[in-house]
């Protein structure tokens, strides 16, 4: 049988599956009787040894690996064998009468509560750590086998409905062939993860939890997004070939990495890196770009149970900056609201979220935040070459209020006598398609734009992209785009303003050669897609560019523009 | 009762490893061993991880251990020692 998802990560993969089905606790608040208590005592030491047996395991392993991995899991026996924790969980059983299960929940996230609390942000991450113990010690209590996706037994092929961050984190690296989930798409999670470790993965396959058995040979094709199940040798030797062509392609590819990005004809072009956070996996890519091109802060601000303070993000921003010296980061201020929300702030549900209070208006709406990150921000400028981003912007109000804000941040430092750098550029995404129609205007007050085509395209054509109904009307390769996209770049040309694109189409496989050819010299992705852009880029020539630009502009469909360029770029693709 | 003060000088901090480092080398006495912040005047049981990473003690910080047993003295002396050793990060 085949069936189909949405490739996000490519590759193949030939293997047998490994059906993942996280441990969920389900506790409530239960008393016994007296005579229990000793048994409930002993209960939750037998689950603690087995629990210390299982890490044990793992880490002996990890460390035979020299994996660094190893030390989260010695961690995690310290955290199993505090003393204090230790101490009060007894005691809850004991005089307070709760089940082991009830008393280990309850104790373990109160310290899990206190360590979120703590400024520090490596310590906060440790509250993590706390809560991860604690469902393995309830597990063991339930006398549960453990799942776990950092440490498997043997390569395979990892099936799950969906996976959460701390799975994907931890994700044995070594053996995981590929990924097959029954929901997400391109921009979830899993999708980032699969794509930064080059993990084949297809997403979005309904059902495959029912469809598919442990340890049943599968193939995952996940450069066309199939899988088929019970395949045949000839099948299972096709795919292998193909993989073994997949991987030499890649190693190809992979040799553009360090190149300079100069076009046939000599015409530079900046590539630049997009960063989520500040890991030292970001961090280290530094030496193959030219700058950030967008660095999203909202990693500082989601899954966490408070507001990140001044000095948190200051910390953070000025080791992105110092990484990076003398190339620029752009720094896209608080994009929340939308997609992306956080417990903490009590936002109220929209109707719309995409259309409603996201981004720059919940800054303006929340004066507090944004002038906190402006803050940190300027504070951190002298380290580097800052660049100012703000998200959704839709009119010259927008930029005219938040030049207002950056002012009164930077009045209150002077008056502090802390320093920051006078030369900090501010500029704008393009993603609201009213600032694009009106770009020469708004090129006369800003320093530089950056288009952010994802929503950019979810704006102009009128689609939720969330929505996966109707991703058939998500048509980033839409000649509309094009033709805005020039006309805006035209307009911030003239008075010698850069552009760039941050949004997927500037690593896209196709895209970045006609917005080459509009003029757009600056093109920033993840970097998973940085050496087969550059291969691209040192391929073609900037007259071919403008001349695909051109052609495209003046298509129909965003089907003719897709199969034009295919042809046109097929000796570059090869 | 005995005790003693000192100030963190590794660079990291007693978080990740020299925090362990620190718990694992606690364990090993009898006493009763508490860990303070000067600054603040919090103060947490120096056998148990996750209240010495709440006090969240960074480089500089000023702290004074104390312990309470029959291996109160060597107990502390060990512990500062420790600290003072930086955890071997400087070489």
């Amino acid at each position: 049988m085949k069936y189909e998802g949405n490739s996000v990560s490519e590759g193949i993969a030939v293997g047998e599956v490994y059906l993942y089905t996280p441990f969920i606790p389900r506790i409530q608040e239960e008393t016994i009787p007296e005579s229990q208590t000793a048994e409930e005592v002993a209960q939750y030491q037998t689950a603690k040894e087995r629990a210390k047996r299982e890490l044990d395991k793992i880490k002996n392993k990890l460390e035979q690996e020299k994996d660094e991995k190893a030390k989260i899991f010695s961690a995690h026996l310290d955290i199993l064998f505090d003393t204090v924790m230790d101490e009060d969980i007894i005691f809850f059983i004991t005089n307070k009468k709760y089940s082991s299960s009830y008393a280990v929940s309850s104790i373990f996230d109160k310290y899990a509560k206190m360590l979120d609390k703590v400024a520090d942000e490596l310590i906060r991450e440790r509250a993590a750590d706390i809560r991860d113990v604690k469902n393995r010690l309830l597990r063991n209590l339930r006398g549960i086998e453990e799942k776990n996706l950092s440490i498997l037994e043997k390569p395979a092929i990892v099936v799950a409905h969906d996976l959460t961050p701390s799975d994907t984190a931890t994700l044995d690296r070594k053996n995981v062939l590929a990924i097959i989930s029954e929901t997400g798409g391109e921009t979830s999670h899993t999708a980032i993860i699969a794509k930064s470790y080059g993990i084949p993965a297809v997403l979005g396959v309904k059902n495959m939890m029912s469809v598919l058995r442990q340890d049943e040979k599968v193939i995952v094709d996940a450069v066309k997004g199939e899988i088929f199940t019970e395949p045949s040798a000839e099948q299972i030797e096709y795919y292998l070939e193909e993989k073994q062509k997949y991987a030499e392609n890649a190693k190809k590819i992979k040799e553009f990495i360090s190149v300079q990005p100069v076009m046939q004809d000599g015409h530079n072009i900046g590539v630049y890196l997009n960063i989520g956070s500040a890991k030292p996996q970001e961090l280290e890519g530094s030496v193959y770009v030219d700058g950030v091109g967008l660095f999203r802060t909202e990693f500082l601000f989601l899954g966490k149970e408070q507001l990140p303070t001044e000095e948190e993000q200051f910390t953070i921003y000025r080791k992105v900056l110092t990484t990076y010296g003398e190339k620029p980061v752009i720094l896209r201020t608080l994009d929340i609201g939308g997609d992306k929300t956080v417990s903490y702030m009590d936002l109220p549900i929209e109707e719309n979220p995409f259309l409603g209070n996201r981004a720059l208006r919940l800054c303006f709406s929340h004066p507090e935040i944004f002038k906190t990150q402006l803050k940190a921000a300027y504070r951190a400028s002298v380290y580097g070459n800052l660049w100012l981003m703000l998200p959704m912007v839709g009119s010259l109000d927008d930029i005219r209020k938040a030049k207002v804000f950056i002012e009164e941040v930077k009045t209150e430092l002077r008056q502090n006598a802390i320093a920051y750098s006078e030369n900090v550029k501010v500029g704008i995404m393009i993603e609201i398609p009213s600032i694009a129609l009106i770009a020469d205007k708004a090129a006369k007050e800003v320093d530089f734009a950056s288009f952010g085509t994802n929503d950019l395209c979810q704006y102009l054509t009128a689609v939720d992209r969330m929505n996966p109904q109707i991703s058939e009307y998500y048509q980033s390769y839409h000649p509309a785009m094009f033709r805005l996209m020039g006309y805006a770049t035209e307009a911030f040309a003239k008075l010698g303003k850069p552009v760039s694109v941050c949004g997927e189409l500037g690593g896209d496989l196709l895209a970045p050669a006609v917005l080459i050819g509009l003029g757009i010299n600056k093109l920033s992705m993840g970097i998973g897609s940085v050496a087969r852009t550059k291969k691209l880029i040192t391929h073609l020539s900037f007259e071919k560019a403008k001349k695909l630009a051109a052609a495209v502009k003046e298509m129909s469909t965003a089907a003719e523009v897709e199969q034009y360029l295919k042809s046109e770029l097929s000796e570059i693709l090869q | 009762m005995y005790s003693k003060k000192t100030v963190i000088a590794n660079n990291t901090g007693l978080h990740a490893r020299p925090a362990s480092d620190f718990i694992a080398n606690a364990t090993k006495f009898k006493s009763r061993i508490f860990i303070k912040r000067l600054d603040s005047g919090d103060e947490a049981n120096a056998k148990s991880i996750i209240m010495l990473l709440s006090l969240a003690l960074d480089k500089g910080t000023e702290v004074e251990i104390y312990a309470e047993g029959e291996d109160e003295i060597t107990a502390v002396n060990s512990l500062i020692d420790l600290i003072d050793s930086k955890f071997g990060e400087d070489k």
